[in-house]
């Protein structure tokens, strides 16, 4: 799930000089440090997760931040995203 | 907030297990005043009297009439400790869907008296329709404002402290014309009307307590009293107008109201362009002289752009053209301005756009008229048109305007901030070949917060990110639409194309949203140039705060 989840980061974001396997799950996504994404990749990202997860996001609000603030923290939501579906 | 629900009723009896029925659903105690029924109604409301299940009955011997059955409600309510009643008329006219929605305002402003705005059905006599115009037109004099849509709809929330101390101090008509009356009244004191709209049918073989010729003459008389009053104690009132729910453009109101838009559209037709201008000159004076915020804005543009100190008669002219322009757009819909009063400045360009199944983003602004553009463009253009909208009042707008037309005006969203769901909505729609319109002129829905300090008419102005953040989500080609008014009922519509597409590197996107920023501000400089009296953001452009 994880690394399916960093693949999906890197495709849908064009990141072109990192590669899924370097991605830390623990290390923060947005801001200083780790990959240091911004606000306008947080907005494709919950895009392309609602493509391929069908999880729905409708705005990106400070709850959401906090799921997307690493890769294990997006794994942690999606799962429990799809629990409360099934 | 504790509301409960007050339903006064002379005869009406019929309708009410009903409307208890939903009442009581909505988790609302339910206080019922017969106002002086006769037989048999007095015995049908008397028998609803059921303390346990939260529905109480009072009953007033001699019928005095709406007002003091409402007032004597009011009493009632607040000594069983109640801060707000629900008012809801007891024939089952109103849609009790709406409640849910009224109880929300009232919560989100407890302070102000949250009112139905009543849509109508075709079920509406003619009289009555007639009626309800002059006493709008009354109101807004008696309240030297437009932000009481609808007086008579007695579907309300009356916050109960304000609405006492109205009632200990000052008359209030006792009967049919109570409605209107305290909400003025309430209005000159500062309280806030948010107006919700309201589905209202009025029932077969209802029977109305309405009388015609005496209600009428009472009405008259009340307006007669409130337009003296409301002289007499100008200085008060104009000191205690109700603050606005925010300063942001989007709660400034578009001023103008559909109704009379409708009556226009008719003069239009009948009299010609110029003659519609005239007609409208008066009431563009009072906006003129009252809407102080909206003139100090205009004034300011106009000196910008014209490059001298704006006159007092240019920001007339700036006013005069704004509401030419909503009778313009109105007629247009209503199929009093033929298409070929817009002449097409480019017309390879729009023939390319509309060839190609390639969807695309339009960029339009608020100089000109975009929205005539809309009105008199192929149906089959329109078909494929989605416009983003900031406010509920502009879909409101749009859906009265699908009711007068006919044929859907195009799809509106109401959106405040993109999201991941309009995204993705949105990019479907590009997918399937439809365009998307926004305005890129105004600050800063859309954009986070985002914006950029561009020239713009000899000084920097913030214009917000958003059209350019949505093109590079949406991926497609950008378009610049204008549409500005070349003569007496002529037009010349100007598609340009803009961008193939927005990339945001990474690392560069500030600059990369700062460049189509500061094209489009350019260009719109240039359009505000060759007709300058055409550019409607009556809100102080260059004040340079973000967080308005």
């Amino acid at each position: 799930m994880e690394l399916e989840l960093k693949r999906l980061i890197v495709s849908s974001l064009n990141l072109e000089d990192v590669s899924p396997e370097e991605i830390v799950s623990d290390e923060p996504l947005f801001g200083d440090g780790g990959l240091g994404l911004d606000s306008i990749d947080a907005l494709e990202l919950g895009v392309a997760l609602r493509k391929t997860y069908g999880i729905r996001i409708e705005t990106v609000s400070d709850e959401v931040r906090r799921h997307f603030a690493s890769v294990a923290a997006l794994a942690a939501f999606i799962t429990e995203q799809k629990e409360a579906r099934s | 907030m504790k509301p409960c629900a007050l339903i006064p009723s002379r005869n009406h009896w019929t309708a009410l297990p009903a409307i208890i029925a939903t009442v009581r659903r909505a988790g609302l105690p339910i206080l019922v005043i017969d106002d002086g029924s006769d037989e048999p109604a007095a015995s049908a409301l008397a028998a609803l009297h059921d303390p346990d299940a939260g529905v109480t009955v009072t009953r007033l011997p001699v019928n005095q009439g709406k007002g003091v059955a409402v007032a004597t409600g009011f009493r009632l309510a607040a000594a069983s400790g109640f801060t707000h009643a629900v008012q809801i008329d007891a024939d089952g006219q109103h849609d009790l869907d709406a409640l849910p929605r009224l109880l929300a305002a009232a919560e989100a402003d407890p302070d102000a008296l949250v009112s139905g705005a009543p849509l109508y059905d075709d079920s509406i006599p003619t009289g009555r329709k007639i009626g309800r115009w002059i006493t709008h037109l009354w109101v807004f004099v008696e309240t030297l404002s437009f932000r009481i849509s609808d007086s008579m709809c007695g579907f309300r929330v009356y916050p109960l402290a304000a609405c006492l101390a109205l009632l200990d101090r000052e008359p209030v008509g006792r009967r049919m014309d109570f409605d209107t009356d305290i909400m003025v009244r309430l209005f000159w004191r500062g309280i806030a009307p948010v107006m919700v709209p309201v589905k209202v049918t009025y029932p077969p073989g209802n029977l109305s307590n309405f009388a015609i010729v005496a209600d009428n003459l009472r009405i008259s008389w009340m307006h007669t009293r409130l337009v003296t009053a409301m002289l007499w104690r100008l200085p008060t009132i104009l000191l205690h107008r109700p603050p606005r729910p925010a300063a942001h453009w989007a709660g400034l109101g578009e001023r103008g109201a559909l109704w009379g838009l409708a009556l226009v559209a008719a003069a239009y037709r009948l009299l010609g362009r110029r003659a519609c201008a005239a007609a409208i000159a008066p009431i563009v004076l009072y906006f003129y002289l009252s809407g102080t915020e909206q003139r100090r804005a205009s004034l300011d543009y106009l000196g910008r752009v014209l490059g001298r100190p704006a006159r007092f008669a240019d920001g007339f002219r700036h006013f005069r053209d704004f509401a030419g322009r909503a009778l313009d757009a109105f007629a247009a819909w209503s199929g009093a301005i033929p298409p070929a009063a817009m002449e097409i400045a480019t017309p390879e360009t729009l023939a390319e756009a509309a060839a190609t199944r390639r969807g695309a983003l339009l960029v339009v602004s608020h100089h000109g008229n975009a929205e005539l553009s809309r009105a008199l463009m192929d149906p089959d253009l329109r078909a494929r048109l989605t416009i983003l909208v900031h406010t509920s009042h502009a879909e409101n707008y749009n859906r009265l305007l699908a009711r007068h037309h006919g044929d859907a005006p195009s799809r509106t969203i109401q959106v405040a901030e993109i999201g991941p769901d309009t995204a993705i909505l949105l990019r479907e729609r590009i997918e399937q070949g439809e365009w998307v319109a926004i305005a890129g002129d105004r600050v800063p829905v859309l954009s986070h917060g985002r914006v950029s300090r561009v020239p713009f008419l000899g000084a920097m102005a913030e214009f917000s990110h958003g059209p350019w953040l949505l093109a590079a989500l949406l991926d497609c080609p950008v378009y610049l639409l204008f549409c500005r008014r070349i003569g007496d009922g002529r037009w010349s519509l100007s598609l340009e194309p803009f961008a193939q597409r927005i990339v945001l590197p990474r690392g560069r996107r500030t600059e990369a949203l700062t460049e189509p920023a500061a094209r489009y501000a350019a260009r719109l400089e240039a359009e505000c140039r060759a007709a300058p009296t055409q550019w409607y953001n009556f809100f102080s452009f260059w004040a340079g705060k973000t967080d308005r």
